[in-house]
This record gives structure tokens, sequence and C-alpha cells, in this order.
């Protein structure tokens, strides 16, 4: 545990509070740490992840002696340390060779991991093309139906959304938009496709890491090309790094631990005016574009309804004599409206 | 006029920006995320893995790009800036919701009869010198009293009445007063973060610590009136009887302690070659009683030459 310590500066009171959590936070920082023995295509696979990462990673130049499923107490003090909360851990055994372990942090404790298998590789220096530029945001893409289905495949997205992409931004320039990160599995096996729907019916997957498809994560430089509309036409060349990736042990998060960490903030309230988080009511954008409105007209007045004419409802001939049918109508009316009042004054008094 | 070339074109036009799907895409224009759910097409995965990988990439691609070139732009000097929406996707959060400050006692004051915060000026109007000047701190106007070359005295003041000392107390005790605010601001929010309880705990802790800090461990200490003995650690036992699930777990826990090192010692280990189960120098130490080695090999040698001796 790091002690407390109270800034005795300026500085590093300034460096304090912005460690303190916030309403809307930071992009997660990503430390890389190298296990006991990671190897060759691990080290330049972090190298390469890292490269895509930064400017908010941390690389480890030491090896440490850390095995997250086991022990995580060191990785939680270098979160504290560090003020990250995200871990690329590489380790390669004898039982898992190549492995790389993605540890996400809620409040400087391990929130949830997942751990892959560098299976093939190929780094971006095999590519002889332009790379993007570090600092931009990389676009996603995700490809394979059980993205949404499976649990295990569930969190390699949300994992990997958090680790490129996990910053809330209100704006962003379309011509930085440089690279796409493309994460796409193999033909889903239909052992998987049988055993979804039992597994929404008990409710625990099968451990079978045999079965569950490659993971395919492949990065493209985006070239835009007028296309005579005002959306662009896109091609795409491979940028490398890319990776095939298997899927080995894994945690879920605690789930009193997850429910903390998915609280949002109550919403401000520029955002409720702007009709962020609530219904916008009478509003609709009709097919032209442009906004309308529906406005209360008032209550509307039910006693001058015309209803269906009937000659015996119509006013006696010795009432209107020499009367057109209108300022009978229209005499009637004003009947009515004094029979109300003289009611009203009835009930006045 | 023929059109139809016109609108044929047009169409050939859509068609390069336009992606078919059996299922649409999902897109999250806030993470800059699209997900695909339709299923892997098996057969061109096998026939070219690389281009079947590259040509869904680019629809999805194709598809978030035309989401975002939809959005609504600002311009700013670097030029236009698409305005994203809030994300769909809910990802967790690294640190936990920012705690709201208590509020001071001002402003539950101020909550409970409706006032308004009105933000002060930092500045205020000088007649004088007709011109903008701090309302406190340096060349402050809080300090115009202080510093004026004339002050008008009361008719009843004493002789060394001193109008500049008199108007710089004032002042002085003003900052102490809204310290003394704050700093019971500061008291008050830290009482109601921790519990009463817990208060009690701490208070009761350092007593008894203070109470047997004495030479004599309190025992001659002067006692109060009504004060009670220190109450000392009871000691709990288990009950002999448990379930046997309960006593299995007990026990693997304390396998699995045993199974585990700790780092320290690990360490140690590592650096310590012998490899040695048999810690010798203790060895020594408990045979010899503490006496050391010279003491044991004495022993040794008299034990050998005559047996029982009386003592010397």
């Amino acid at each position: 545990m790091l002690r407390t310590v109270k800034p005795k500066n300026a500085r590093s009171k300034r460096a304090l509070q912005a460690r303190e959590p916030k309403e809307v936070e930071d992009p997660r920082v990503a430390i890389f740490v190298k296990g006991t023995h990671a190897g060759e295509k691990v080290t330049a696979v972090m190298k390469e992840l890292m490269a895509l990462k930064r400017p908010h990673a941390i690389s480890f130049s030491k090896k440490n002696a850390v095995r997250p499923f086991e022990d995580a107490t060191s990785l939680e003090f270098w979160a504290q340390k560090n003020d990250a909360s995200l871990f690329v851990v590489g380790q390669s055994t004898k039982k898992r060779p190549d492995g790389l372990t993605f540890v996400r942090m809620y409040d400087h404790r391990v929130l949830d991991m997942c751990e892959v298998g560098v299976e093939g590789w190929k780094s971006m220096a095999d590519f002889k093309t332009p790379k993007a530029t570090p600092g931009h945001k990389p676009l996603l893409h995700f490809a394979s139906e059980l993205f949404d289905t499976h649990p295990r495949f569930i969190q390699l997205k949300s994992m990997l959304m958090d680790f490129f992409n996990g910053e809330v931004i209100d704006a962003i320039h379309l011509a930085g938009l440089e690279h796409v990160i493309s994460i796409s599995l193999g033909p889903t096996p239909p052992s998987l496709n049988a055993a979804m729907s039992t597994l929404q019916a008990t409710g625990a997957p099968n451990e079978d890491l045999l079965s569950l498809p490659k993971v395919h994560v492949r990065s493209y430089m985006i070239r835009l090309l007028a296309s005579g509309t005002r959306v662009p036409r896109v091609e795409l060349t491979p940028m490398g790094p890319s990776l095939d990736l298997t899927l080995r042990r894994h945690t879920d998060a605690d789930p009193e631990m997850w429910k903390q960490a998915m609280k949002r903030p109550k919403l401000r309230k520029q955002d409720v005016e702007k009709g962020v988080g609530k219904k916008r009511k009478n509003l609709d954008v009709d097919e032209m574009g442009d906004l309308r409105g529906r406005i209360h007209v008032g209550k509307q007045d039910l006693g001058k309804l015309q209803t269906r004419k009937m000659k015996g409802l119509k006013p006696g001939r010795e009432e209107a004599v020499g009367d057109d049918e209108n300022e009978g109508e229209s005499g009637r009316d004003s009947e009515g409206e004094d029979e109300g009042r003289s009611r009203k004054k009835r009930r006045e008094v | 006029m023929d059109v139809s070339d016109i609108l044929a074109a047009h169409q050939a036009k859509q068609k390069a920006v336009l992606v078919e799907k059996d299922i649409p895409l999902e897109v999250d224009a806030g993470f800059l995320t699209v997900t695909d759910l339709n299923p892997i097409d098996t057969e061109s995965y096998e026939a070219d893995l690389e281009e079947y990988l590259m040509s869904t990439a680019r629809d999805g691609v194709q598809t978030l790009i035309a989401s975002l070139f939809s959005l609504p732009t600002i311009s700013t000097d670097d030029g236009p800036l698409a305005q994203l929406p809030p994300p769909t996707t809910q990802l967790p959060r690294a640190k936990p919701l920012p705690k709201p400050k208590p509020p001071t006692k001002w402003e539950q004051f101020a909550k409970a009869k409706g006032i308004q915060k009105k933000r002060r000026d930092k500045k205020v109007w000088n007649e004088e010198k007709q011109e903008w000047v701090d309302r406190w701190g340096w060349k402050g106007a809080n300090k115009d009293k202080e510093v004026q070359w004339l002050t008008e005295v009361p008719a009843n003041a004493d002789v060394d009445f001193d109008p500049a000392k008199a108007a710089r107390d004032e002042r002085k005790a003003r900052v102490a007063k809204n310290e003394k605010q704050r700093s019971a601001n500061l008291a008050r929010a830290a009482a109601a973060g921790s519990s009463s309880d817990d208060r009690k705990k701490t208070i009761d802790r350092t007593l008894a610590v203070t109470r047997t800090s004495t030479a004599s461990l309190g025992k001659f200490d002067r006692k109060l009136d009504g004060e009670k003995p220190l109450k000392g650690v009871k000691r709990k036992f288990e009950p002999t009887e448990t379930s046997a699930s309960k006593e299995k777990s007990q026990n693997l826990a304390i396998i699995s302690k045993l199974d585990k090192e700790p780092m320290a010692k690990k360490s140690k280990k590592s650096s310590d070659s012998s490899g040695d189960v048999l810690n010798v120098r203790k060895a020594i130490r408990s045979a010899s009683k503490g006496k050391g080695s010279a003491a044991l090999a004495r022993e040794g040698a008299s034990k050998g030459g005559k047996g029982k001796k009386g003592k010397r």
C-alpha cells in the first residue's frame, strides 16, 4: 500500500489532483510488463501494441516475476504507483507459449483478466506502407456474431475497446481518421452454435478453449477517395501489426465490483436540456431533415362540435321565424351559454 | 431532356459508398466502433484469409465513415470537427465516481434560505485613481484605510489611538475569523465522513495505549473516580464441532497459505545458493544453549575425557 502524502507545494498538489477520480475519465494508461520469460515473439508483439497505444503507454523494461492469475498484488501496486488502469503482461511458458494477458483495473484493483496466445504475427516493418501518426484515434471494427452472444468474446471486445478507444470525446477531426484496427474471428464452429442455445438455458459456458475460433487482429490505413457524394469511398491498405490470437484463461469481474464500475454520473443540466438521456417529446425530423415541433393548441371546445344534423333537433319554426340556419345555430349557441351562465349563478347563490 | 443517365451515374456513385449486408452493422459513433454481426463466410475465409478480412473490414469502415460524415460539424481554426454522439457501449470506469464535496455551513444555510450564489468581482472601481483595483491582495482596496495619509479620528479617541493600526487589526481579525470557519467546515466534513462508532473506537484505543504507557505500565497511576479497569482481549475459540464443508475449507485455506511463498522469502532464497536445509548457526545455538560453538567443543572434549566429574 502506498502512503498517502499531503502535497507540500502547488505543483505536487496539481499532480495529485490530476489523479483524483473524474466524472469524465481520461484515457486508460496501459503498462506493458514482461514476465519472467517473455520470448522474442511476445516482446516484439508488445512493442508493436505499445506503438499503437502510445502516448498512453508505459513500458517496464525489466523482467518481473508476476503471475496475474495467481497473485495480483504487484499489479495493484503498479497501478497505484503509475496511475494506470490497464496491463499487458507478456509471459511465455512451456505450458502456455507466447501468452499475453490483458488486465483491467478498477479503483487500483483487478477488475477482469483475459489471456490470449499469439499464434501468428507480422510486424509493422514487414508491411512497406505508410504508418499512422502516434496519438491519432483508431477506428475499431469487430466482425463476428459471437461478439454479441459469447461471454468470452463480449469480454474481449470490451477489453480491446477499452484498450484502444475507451475515451469519451465529444468531437473529432474527420481528416485525422487514419487507421482502423479490425478484430475478426474465425468461422463459428457448429458445436458453439449448438452450445449457444443450451448456454442461455444453463447460464454456464463450457470451457472448451479449443472449440473457440481464432481471433484475427489486423490494422489498416484508411484512404478516403472522392466518390462524388458527401461520403467518401474507403480503401484500406494493410499497415501492421497483424496478430492471430487464441483465447486462453480468463477471470470475469466480481459482480459487485462490476456494478460499481458501471455506475454512470448523473446527467448534467445542460445535457438534459440538450435532450441527452431524456426522451425528446413533440420533436421529430421530417424527410427533408427539418426539425419539426408540435405545439400545444389549447383545448377543443366540444360544445361547438358539429354533430350530425337531424330534423328533430332543429329549432322550432316559431322560435326562429325568418331566420337563416346559421343565425339559428348561433342563436342556439348563445342560448346555451346563457343557460350555462345562469346555472353558474345559481350555483354561486 | 433525358436524365436517366445522370440518375444512373448517381446510382453508381451511391453504390460505391453503400454497404449491403444481411444484418445491418451496429455503429457506435461515440467510440468510433463498428460491429459486424454477420456470420463469417467459411468458404472465402478458407480460400483467402487476408483478402476476406480486408474486405469485411472495408465494408465495416465504409459504414462507420458514412455515419461519421453525416454527423453535424462545428468549424474551428483547424477545420471542421464532427460532433460525436455519446457512446452507446457501456465500458467500466477506471476509478469510482467523484464524491460530491460536503457543503459548508454557509452553503447549508443559503440552501435553506434559498439564497442564490452571486459571483463577486475580483476588481472594484476606484473613483480617485479612475481605474479598476483588486479587492484584496497587493495594493488591494481593503487596505485603503491603512495607507491613506490623513484619517479622521473620532472626538473621544485615546491619545495613542492609531487609526491605521486599528484598521489593520480589524482586517486581520476578519481573516482569522474566515480561517477559523474554514477549518471548522473541514472538521465537520471529516466528522460526517467517519461514523461516530469509528471515532469512539479510535479514542478508546488511544486512551488504552496512553494508560499503559508509563514506566509501571499504568499500575501506580492515580485513578479517576468511576474509571473502569482496562479490558483485555478476550480469546475466542472456534467450536470443536463444525460442518464438514467448513472444516474442509479451513484446512484448504491453511494448505494454500503453506503452498504460497511470500515474495521477500523467495528473493532471499534465490540469492542464497547453498540450498542447505539445516540452519547450522541456529542448530549450534540451540545445542550449546546459546554459549556458542567453542563452548560446545569444550564440553564435548571434557565429556570424552573423564566422564562424570564433580563441580570444580
